[in-house]
């Protein structure tokens, strides 16, 4: 912004608003000690909302040049001193837009309307002068010199505006109706009572522009002939009290009050409900904050009996606005219902958190990822809590929503005073809703019994749920009574409070769901329902620090035990799990996660290769439960059927494995190259599964060689984990000719020994493990690899290591390109046609869309591997008479995993879609259970699991040095054969890295005790 | 108030426009439920159970606070409404004692009757979790207890004390799930502005707030109601006696509302006032004096004695010679008796009640200005008041439901005046506070009426057209100046002129006055003014504009409607006038005196000179309420025979030469009038202890003894006999009484409505006559050594002579024992420490009492109430009596303190 300057100087604002004055006070200081005031002079603004890029300052050269300032220490001030100030260089490195932030920040600035915020940030919140300077007061002196009271009241009506405290009131009218009240006193309030966790705009707008909220009450005052004014602010808002106060008495003694009018401070005293307007008015009057009925209205009898009007901190703030801009200009902004912009504060996993002025009629994906930046987090955005504690949670899904206070409240949401509160995958939206209700309940003030006692009651029923102690009857509990509170309580405090708990029943019911049929938190926040972060994001549960500590104290065998009972395939997840454990630990926030796959990859490999088969299973069959007599065929022998054959054998069923192909190990044999999961380390974990009695039949296809009536007539149960075999296809022309393959044809003819089945040059498209696989492998069978994926690099689905390693190797990458057609000749392929895309706009995943540009080009290649995904082979399971999904896979009861027939259960790629090892396992394990169960009528799972003792007292703070990585063959010594890239630990580098786990299992600590 | 119509359920209901729809659908016999409702406070709201649907509204509407509209079509009942009530009650039940087994509210109790109407008993939301059953702070008080367990919130004890008392002693105190009622800063409840009406208890829906002393003594179910008619002030409150009839005992004492005149409101007094009955004090058995001793005799013995003794001494020395004193206390019916008693058996006009120590020159005064004695107006009609003129009134204290009815003016934003010397509860919240000196009541009206003419603002039409006398009235008022009146008065002179332009131009005003105008010197001059005001304003004779003596005791209308006095005979029917006298004499049966008759402070004298020689008194303690009570004993004595009726050996009695035990008012029946001139039903709910029977039956008895019998088969007979005989009663019986829930007189024939407020369009005497009056001060002006004035009065905890008040333990906690209340400068120059005890002297005596200090009183004055029989204030109040009335100066005397060292 371009301001002039009135003398030679360079002039320096530094916002002080409350959040800039923790950030920032000292920049300011010292700046005052250290610029020259020959050459700078130094200004206090209030908030310019950038708080995600506290401390700041604002420069403005001589000539009005304007450069922004961020994330400042005394390093940086110097140098803007020295460097820009003294010599004219700009600090490129602190600069708002500087390398690296442009892209970030611009959604941010350019998708803001500021009307109520214009001057925030700018101008001296304490200095009169400075807000006539910017035109204050010109809409008071318009009013007052050219209009009637009905004409002010006319043109707010005109402009659409509503009320800005959450209900939407429209102010207009409000003011009509006090106007009209018959009674000689009367008065206008200003609401300042904000009191949403995580909401601060009207804080923000006091502090930073207070005469703004001033002026537009006096004209309020001018319009329904008030003659006192009470501006209403809570304690906890000292420095808003302060400037309020000031800006008060400036405005009085400047006479811009007038000699009719005058404004008094009321402090409160921090009771969320005073928000409440009636309240509100018990709470000026000196009695205790409590809501009374409505009718009577305040504006017919408000305070002490009088026709009152209470308008919210940013309703007034528009106020001279309208006056000054005609209340067209403000109706031409936002929705048919929804006028003018509104104030957000963003925060919570946002990367951009801040204060945003947007027009209504935006919509929440552009306010969460084009302005906000997306995840701050790096986990995906699941919801946005609009409104405050009593507000709703809008799915990531319904992000298109645009911001308008009808459409909010049809998603179960409001508009509230304008708090966002973002939340990640990291969030559980059971325990997001108790502590909504946590604070509603506490913040009650129990005059009217539904919102009493009903809050306190969800309260309980939400605590519970997130203890593990929730029940069915629960969630029917939690609606009725929700809708008992919502329709039955007396102020809007009970009215809105149920809302993030029907919201997140609606939206993430199944998250409540887990937590009582599954005790199972998936984001990992409910303690009573895991173990630690790892265990809960591991899609087995491993006990993770349990094996750590175990190898900690040197039992190997009890550790290998404790990994394989979790985990029947230890040494294959050791290689290609995708690892979610290492995102949730808690030894992040110190230095870098504990490397744990690795040190079960050691356990299992050591153990494996060192102990014959015969000696684990052994050990093993001493944990089998008795022999129940009954047969299960498991038709598949891939990760999902090798688990569930695991357990049931355990479990002391007689299980059959049906496998279509020669050898058990389905995609881990087949899909996964040798160079990642060499075959004889899938064999061990297979003879150690063989050993517990489990039978495979194998060349022996469902549907092909033997139906599954007969196998539901030959067994007690049946389980389908025959996986996802079909590659989807691209859908571009020229497909059909000779060299285009598909990923998984490719990789499953090289596992079986086919070296010759590509040609030189090898195009692969996609962006995921099986792309990588692919193009690695077709690397190593001599040829030269370009990959193909129409997103960014940092949008590929997989392992980023995987692809770190392929690049290294030789891969090309060619990102931000379509396939447009397959080129050839002679029926052969030449080359494939793609087309530039850029990144769109965000979808409701937070990803960019990719948005084609038209301009085309081609590469030359003579074979081309298309590895966009698997899907269930969609014949086959007709054939079979179940039923299925939309989107093809097996449909199951989500809780059980049996189909439509009672004997017929489904697991892994079938049930799932195509996804990774540890997913199809785990539903293995799942459908193992729940087979067992329904065998025997009992739940025997937990009985198979060792009582193994170890230490559980605290390790010392920060023990274990930095993380152990694996070693990696070198890129000339791997990139042309199949040898294994990847190393197994060292017993050393194993037993260092259980020293760096903190123990997060360990629930009573110490500390918490003394 | 127009009317709407709307449909509620289907039905078609016209009401008045500002009802709401859960009293509209009351009307219409839907009950629709609600815990935190009550017609006397503004809607709540906090319950929810009265939501409906109203078509066209969103959403669930509370039916408490939403007035009806024109067409509104409403539904009180269907699934999703049943479903809300019942986790409403679900939620409220999780929070309160699981069993309703041990709760005395238990079968009255509106959460157990709707939990089983909702089927609410499924405890869906988890066991009851006790609250620390602490001490609280009812703990340390006697009259009322808090469960905080059983409370369900709904705030509405909380609003009465706010807004109804306008006590603010409750309050809620923390917030959400532990909120709790309380008092500010958890005081304990007797030591806070709690003035224990039991507001709280009788609004609490469930068993949450109880009166202590009734715990345990059986439920609802197990008790019986007894509708009756308040025994103390004048007001006339309806009550209902919880009765346990097995064990013959009064449990406890409550009220509904929409009575008639206190709308379910009570007094402490009449909340908890009532463990007298059951006294073990309570006299059981006649009582004979031998060699000076009064020693238990049967009621023959007794009974042939008085008769032998009144008939010789009447015989002897003439019928003057002997007298009797009726009693304000007792019914119609036995005044009634009492009289006839005196004037047929007795032969002599010799008969009187205790309006003569009070309202006596309100009687006198308002009959002679406009005919009739009584209040013009009714209980009802105060809240509508725009202008309320009190002078010498205390009616918080004195007349606590009168109070409650002036408060509710005040909330409805009536403006209040109020002289008088002391800095009572409403004069603290009054706009005008005119606190003029004791006895200087004439000097304020005489100034404030010669303001009114002077600017102007009489009523000429009104003094033309219904008026008399008016120019010698005016020219009196010639010689006095607001400015001089200002200067006598202590006051400041525009106050004045501001209560005298108020009251002239208020639509409409009403003056309210009790003793502060009558006990004096010159009462009936003083009570002769305030017609004076009244009729120079022209606010007399309209809805809420009227002259309202508050009438003290609560049958002194009635007992001088029963003509219970020496100059009038039943229904103010002069003893003079001879057809009158030929009327009676034909249904009596014998010639009727025509001596002249006095009043009790002529019988004492008359005692006390040999002249009357036996005096025959019914439920009068003379010697705790006479003045100068030395001199009351000493006459007393000196009386050949003396023989009293009474419930308790009080002072009086103990000078008796027979004391008869009679009922009290709770067991037996008959009528009261209230003070608004409205006859009411007292019945009996329990029987009289030992032998102690209904003063009636007594008076029958005697009446046979002394040879004129008088039998009645039910007091309801001797009030038709009384009705039959007096034209203003003429149309009232027992039986309408009942179902008209009380007349008003006049109502002269069976069909007539009775009488909201008198001098409608014409006066009682047909014109009403100014009277000039000239300002006389006080009989007894400080001195040298006595140079403060002692001023006297009624508290609120406390009744009379207190026989009956003090006996009450919820009582006594609250105010134990005789006060006086100084002025601080006063304290300061005599070195009285506040809570000092001091002494009070005059001429006549001294009393001890309490020092409160403060300024509630002026600085030349010193205040003191009378209940207390162990320092009796009326040893040492000045026996000098207003000429007309003979009633005495209590009002003002010259006094000194004096520090006990």
């Amino acid at each position: 912004m371009n301001t002039s300057t009135t003398n030679s100087r360079w002039r320096i604002a530094v916002g002080l608003g409350s959040c800039g004055v923790a950030a920032g006070e000292s920049i300011y200081e010292l700046i005052a000690q250290r610029g020259d005031p020959s050459r700078v002079t130094l200004h206090k603004t209030g908030c310019a909302g950038l708080c995600h890029r506290e401390p700041m300052l604002e420069l403005y050269s001589p000539s009005g040049e304007h450069w922004t300032y961020v994330h400042l220490d005394k390093r940086a001030v110097c140098q803007i001193l020295d460097r820009h100030v003294g010599r004219n260089q700009p600090v490129e490195k602190y600069l708002l837009e500087g390398a690296g932030r442009a892209e970030s920040v611009r959604g941010f600035l350019s998708k803001q309307k500021k009307i109520v915020l214009e001057n925030c940030g700018v101008i001296d919140p304490e200095s009169l002068e400075a807000y006539r300077a910017v035109g204050g007061y010109r809409a008071l002196a318009r009013v007052l010199g050219r209009m009637t009271a009905a004409q002010v009241i006319e043109q707010i009506t005109a402009s659409g505006l509503r009320g800005r405290g959450g209900a939407g009131f429209l102010t207009g009218l409000k003011w009509k109706y006090a106007a009209e009240a018959p009674g000689e006193q009367k008065y206008i309030v200003c609401n300042g009572d904000e009191g949403d966790p995580g909401a601060f705009m009207d804080r923000s707008v006091m502090e930073s522009d207070p005469h703004r909220v001033i002026e537009g009450m006096a004209i309020g005052a001018f319009a329904i002939g008030a003659s006192a004014g009470f501006v209403y602010v809570r304690a906890e808002y000292p420095l808003a009290v302060l400037r309020m106060t000031l800006a008060i008495e400036q405005a009085r003694a400047a006479g811009l009050l007038g000699k009719k009018f005058d404004i008094e401070i009321r402090e409160g005293a921090g009771a969320f409900v005073c928000g409440e307007e009636t309240a509100l008015i018990q709470s000026i009057e000196g009695a205790r904050g409590m809501p009374r009925m409505r009718p009577p209205f305040p504006a017919q009898r408000g305070l002490w009996g009088c026709p009152t009007v209470i308008n919210n901190v940013e309703t007034f703030a528009n106020v001279p606005w309208i006056i000054n801009n005609g209340p067209a200009a403000f109706a031409a902004l936002g929705t048919e219902k929804s006028k003018g912009t509104k104030v957000f504060s963003i925060v919570g996993k946002i990367r951009n958190s801040g204060l945003i002025e947007v027009p209504m009629g935006i919509t929440l994906s552009e306010i969460i990822y084009e302005m906000g930046g997306g995840s701050g987090t790096g986990r995906p955005i699941k919801a946005v809590q609009t409104g405050g504690p009593s507000g709703g949670c809008i799915p990531a899904a319904l992000f298109d929503t645009r911001i308008d206070y009808e459409e909010l409240v049809r998603h179960g949401a409001i508009m509230g005073s304008g708090g966002m509160i973002v939340v990640d995958e990291d969030t559980c939206m059971v325990d997001l809703a108790r502590y909504f209700l946590a604070f509603t309940a506490k913040e009650c003030c129990g005059k009217c019994s539904p919102c009493r006692l009903g809050t306190a009651q969800l309260l309980e029923i939400l605590t519970r749920i997130t203890e593990g102690h929730g029940a069915e009857a629960d969630l029917q509990t939690l609606t009725e009574l929700g809708a008992t509170v919502k329709t039955t309580s007396l102020c809007g405090l009970g009215q809105t409070a149920p809302n993030p708990v029907l919201t997140t029943l609606r939206y993430f019911r199944h998250e409540y769901e887990e937590h009582i049929r599954e005790r199972r938190c998936r984001a990992g926040v409910c303690q009573a329902l895991m173990l630690a972060p790892c265990e809960n994001s591991c899609p087995l549960n491993m006990n993770i620090p349990g094996y750590l500590q175990l190898l900690k104290e040197n039992r190997l065998h009890d550790a290998f035990e404790m990994v394989l009972l979790d985990n029947p395939l230890p040494a294959t997840t050791g290689r290609v799990c995708q690892y979610p454990c290492e995102q949730r630990c808690r030894r992040a926030t110190l230095d870098e996660p504990v490397n744990m796959r690795e040190v079960h990859r050691y356990i299992a490999d050591t153990q494996l290769r060192r102990t014959p088969a015969a000696k684990i299973v052994g050990r093993l069959k001493q944990r089998k439960l008795s022999v129940t007599g009954k047969h299960v065929a498991i038709a598949g022998a891939g990760p999902a059927g090798l688990t569930a054959a695991f357990y049931l054998a355990l479990l002391g069923h007689n299980v059959t494995v049906f496998e279509a192909a020669a050898h058990p190990g389905g995609m881990l044999r087949y899909a996964l190259p040798q160079y990642r999961l060499p075959k004889n380390t899938l064999d061990r974990e297979i003879a150690v599964i063989r050993g517990l009695g489990v039978r495979f039949t194998c060349n022996t296809a469902l549907g092909r060689d033997i139906t599954l009536d007969e196998l539901t007539g030959a067994h007690d149960a049946v389980l389908l984990a025959f996986g996802t075999w079909e590659e989807q296809d691209l859908g571009v022309p020229g497909r059909e000719r000779a060299g285009v393959l598909s990923g998984l044809d490719f990789l499953q003819a090289v596992s079986r020994g086919k070296k010759n089945s590509v040609g030189h040059r090898v195009i692969v498209i996609g962006g995921g493990n099986a792309a990588i696989d692919s193009a690695r492998t077709a690397l190593r069978l001599g040829a030269e690899v370009t990959i193909v994926y129409r997103r960014a690099r940092e949008e590929m689905p997989a392992i980023a290591e995987e692809t770190a390693h392929a690049l290294e190797e030789g891969v090309r990458l060619v990102t931000l390109a379509a396939p447009v057609q397959v080129l050839g000749e002679n029926g052969k392929v030449t080359g494939l046609e793609v087309q530039k895309t850029v990144l769109g706009k965000f979808d409701t995943r937070g990803r960019r869309t990719p948005v084609p540009t038209g301009e085309k080009y081609v590469i030359p290649c003579d074979t081309i591997i298309e590895a966009i995904g698997q899907k269930v082979e969609a014949g086959l399971s007709r054939k079979l008479g179940l039923g299925l999904t939309g989107s093809g896979t097996v449909e199951v009861d989500p809780w059980t995993l049996r189909t439509n027939d009672p004997k017929v259960f489904a697991a892994g790629d079938v049930v799932s879609g195509a996804a990774n090892v540890s997913a199809a396992m785990a539903l293995g394990k799942k459908a193992a259970r729940n087979i067992d169960r329904q065998l025997t009528g009992q739940d025997r799972f937990r009985e198979l699991w060792p009582a193994l003792k170890y230490d559980n007292t605290p390790p010392p703070h920060g023990q274990g040095g930095k993380r152990n990585t694996v070693t990696i063959a070198g890129c000339a010594a791997r990139r042309h054969n199949f040898n294994e890239v990847v190393r197994t630990f060292s017993a050393g580098q194993a037993r260092a890295e259980t020293l760096r786990c903190l123990r997060c299992d360990i629930k009573t600590a110490g500390e918490d005790e003394a | 108030m127009k009317t709407v119509s709307l449909s509620i359920d289907g039905k078609s209901v016209t009401v008045s426009a500002d009802t709401t729809i859960l009293n509209a659908a009351a009307g219409a016999g839907i009950d629709i439920p609600h815990l935190c409702y009550d017609p006397r406070v503004e809607p709540l709201g906090s319950c929810r159970l009265c939501g409906v649907k109203v078509e066209g509204m969103r959403g669930v509407i509370a039916s408490c606070g939403q007035v009806v509209s024109d067409g509104m079509k409403v539904t009180t009942e269907d699934d999703e409404l049943a479903l809300h009530r019942r986790q409403i009650l679900e939620l409220l039940l999780s929070d309160h004692p699981p069993a309703c087994t041990g709760c005395d509210k238990s079968g009255n109790c509106r959460l157990q009757d709707y939990a089983y109407r909702y089927h609410a008993d499924q405890n869906r939301f988890g066991p009851f979790t006790p609250q620390p059953d602490g001490p609280n702070y009812t703990t340390l008080n006697k009259g009322i207890l808090y469960d905080a367990e059983k409370c369900i919130k709904c705030g509405l004890c909380v609003k009465y004390c706010e807004t109804v008392q306008m006590a603010d002693a409750l309050t809620f105190a923390w917030r959400a799930k532990r909120l709790v009622v309380t008092t500010p800063f958890n005081e304990d409840l007797h030591k806070t502005t709690c003035e224990l009406c039991g507001g709280c208890i009788r609004v609490c829906p469930v068993g949450a707030m109880l009166d202590k002393s009734a715990v345990g003594l059986g439920r609802e179910k197990d008790l019986s109601r007894v509708r009756t008619t308040c025994s103390y002030c004048g007001v006339g409150c309806q009550m209902d006696l919880v009765v346990d009839k097995a064990r013959n005992r009064i449990v406890r004492v409550t009220a509904e509302p929409s009575s008639p005149i206190n709308d379910g409101n009570l007094c402490v007094k009449g909340h908890f006032g009532f463990e007298f009955v059951a006294s073990k004090d309570r006299l059981t058995h006649p009582l004979i004096r031998k060699n000076g001793k009064l020693e238990k005799a049967t009621w023959d013995e007794a009974i042939a004695l008085v008769g032998k003794r009144m008939r010789e001494i009447r015989d002897q020395h003439g019928p003057d010679a002997i007298a009797f004193v009726s009693s304000s206390r007792c019914t119609n019916e036995e005044n009634y008796l009492m009289q006839k008693l005196a004037r047929t058996a007795g032969g002599t006009n010799n008969v009187d009640n205790c309006a003569t120590s009070c309202h006596a020159p309100s009687v006198a005064g308002l009959a002679m200005a406009f005919g009739s004695g009584a209040m013009t107006n009714s209980t009802a009609e105060i809240k509508d008041c725009n202008v309320l003129f009190l002078i010498g009134a205390n009616p918080t204290e004195a007349h606590p439901i009168f109070g409650l009815e002036m408060k509710r003016a005040l909330r409805r934003g009536a403006k209040l005046i109020v002289c008088d010397p002391r800095k009572t509860w409403l004069a603290q919240r009054a706009h005008i506070h005119i606190q003029h000196r004791p006895g200087s009541d004439n000097m304020l009206l005489n100034a404030m009426m010669r303001c009114i003419l002077d600017e102007g603002l009489a009523d000429k039409t009104f003094i033309e057209g219904r008026c008399e006398n008016f120019e010698e009235f005016r020219e009196n008022l010639r010689r006095y100046t607001v400015k001089a009146a200002a200067k006598y008065c202590g006051v400041d002179a525009e106050l004045i002129r501001t209560a005298a332009r108020w009251y002239a131009t208020g639509n409409p005003s009403a003056i309210y006055y009790t003793l502060g105008i009558t006990e004096h010197a010159c009462g009936t001059d003083n009570v002769k003014n305030v017609a004076n005001l009244a009729m120079l304003c022209g606010q007399i004779g309209k809805p809420s504009s009227g002259v309202n003596p508050l009438r003290g005791q609560n049958n002194v209308q009635g007992a001088c409607d029963m003509g219970a006095m020496a100059h009038k005979l039943p229904g103010y029917q002069d003893v003079t006038d001879p057809a009158t006298r030929a009327k009676f004499e034909k249904a009596w049966g014998v010639a009727l005196p025509q001596n002249k008759g006095g009043k009790v402070p002529y019988f004492l004298e008359a005692a006390g000179r040999g002249e009357l020689r036996a005096l025959y008194v019914m439920g009068e303690d003379l010697v705790a309420t006479e003045p100068n009570s030395a001199r009351v004993i000493e006459h007393l004595r000196n009386l050949e025979f003396f023989v009293i009726q009474e419930i308790f050996l009080n002072e009086t009695a103990k000078l008796a030469q027979v004391v008869l035990p009679s009922a009290c008012w709770a067991e037996k029946d008959g009528t009261f009038c209230a003070s608004e001139r409205r006859m009411q039903l007292i019945r009996k709910a329990v029987e009289p202890p030992g032998e102690a029977r209904a003063d009636w039956q007594i008076l029958c008895a005697v009446a046979a003894a002394m040879g004129y019998p008088m039998q009645y088969q039910s007091p309801a007979q001797v009030f038709d006999e009384m009705a039959g005989l007096s034209p203003i009663f003429a149309g009232i019986s027992h039986q309408r009484i009942a179902t008209a829930n009380g007349l008003q007189w006049p109502c002269p024939t069976p069909d007539h409505p009775g009488t909201r407020f008198l001098h409608e369009g014409k006066f009682t005497r047909g014109k009403g006559k100014f009277h000039a009056i000239t300002f006389q001060a006080q009989k007894e002006e400080p001195c040298e050594e006595f140079p403060l004035i002692l001023s006297t009065g009624r508290t609120l905890y406390n009744y009379n002579c207190g026989t009956m008040t003090r006996r009450s333990a919820v009582i006594h906690q609250k105010e134990p024992a005789n006060f006086v209340e100084i002025h601080a400068d006063t304290a300061a120059r005599y070195g009285i420490r506040p809570d000092e005890k001091v002494i009070v002297r005059t001429r006549r005596g001294q009393v001890t009492g309490r020092a409160i200090v403060g300024d509630r009183v002026r600085p030349d004055t010193i205040w003191m109430p009378f209940h207390f029989a162990e320092e009796p204030t009326n040893a040492i109040t000045n026996d000098v009596f207003d000429p007309v009335t003979a009633t005495a100066e209590y009002k003002c005397c010259a006094a000194v303190l004096e520090k006990i060292h």
